[in-house]
């Protein structure tokens, strides 16, 4: 790839296009968001959920640990940031499970659905936040 | 300029044949992530800040165990397919790419396992 000359070498490469080539707008921010929401869950949220089951069935000694942990501040913090990132890549998914079927292909519509998944994910963030606080 | 011919290109780094499949894969378990998602949100709210005995309980009964062993399963097997687009998007370094690619597979198979065993103590009450 390199050999072919200068020309390949001097492309921006994905992600570092955004910034400098290209205008952040709705489309292009949801759809790092998207990727970054679900990087979090995956190396955060996920194993987070596995490590709180295999405490739970360790036993009271092994829940209470990981239970003053996340009624912590820092424990607080990753819940809270879970919970926005699974309902961001949530309402993203279904997004796009509606663009798979061909609708809302447009762009005002795309707009429109990217405002809506902004809206949608923190309102359930909040009401989920605040139902368990 | 190289010499080489195009076609040999495309037969060394062209399609892998696989992308159909994977992204079908993706579709199915995001399907079934949504009421699986749900189901974990109301579950957090509804054992927000209880004791041992009231989670473990609550984790005993059939229908939350069921639903933590689907959830386990569909949500690491997406996290893989997940993570692997991710890192073949970004991780150009050969090497690296597939020691991650590695990685990720028995990570998410492990965690799998890991998550099913723990939600089946619960609810046989091993």
């Amino acid at each position: 790839m390199q050999k072919d000359g200068i020309l390949m070498n001097k492309r921006p490469m994905s992600p570092y296009m955004l910034g400098p080539y290209y205008k952040f707008q709705i489309t292009s921010l949801l759809s790092i968001l998207n990727r970054l929401t679900g990087v979090f869950l995956s190396v955060i949220t996920a194993p987070l959920l596995m490590w709180w089951l295999v405490s739970l069935a360790s036993g009271a000694e092994a829940f209470a640990r990981l239970s003053s942990w996340l009624s912590g501040f820092a424990g607080l913090l990753v819940i809270a940031a879970s919970v926005f990132c699974l309902s961001f890549h949530l309402f993203a998914g279904i997004r796009h499970l509606i663009w798979d079927v061909g609708w809302m292909m447009e762009i005002p519509q795309v707009r429109l659905s990217g405002w809506l998944t902004v809206v949608a994910s923190l309102l359930l963030t909040l009401l989920v936040v605040g139902a368990g606080l | 300029m190289s010499v080489e011919n195009p076609i040999a290109k495309v037969r060394g780094m062209g399609s892998s044949g696989g992308g159909v499949s994977h992204w079908r894969s993706q579709r199915y378990s995001s399907l079934l992530l949504i009421p699986l998602s749900l189901w974990l949100l109301w579950l957090g709210v509804s054992i927000a800040g209880a004791d041992f005995e009231t989670v473990k309980s609550a984790m005993s009964q059939p229908f939350n165990s069921g639903m933590a062993i689907m959830l386990a399963v569909t949500m690491f097997y997406h996290t893989q397919l997940g993570l692997q687009v991710v890192i073949e998007d970004y991780v150009h370094i050969p090497a690296l790419e597939v020691g991650l690619l590695l990685l990720v597979r028995v990570a998410c198979l492990a965690a799998i396992l890991i998550s099913v065993i723990a939600a089946l103590i619960l609810v046989l009450g091993a």
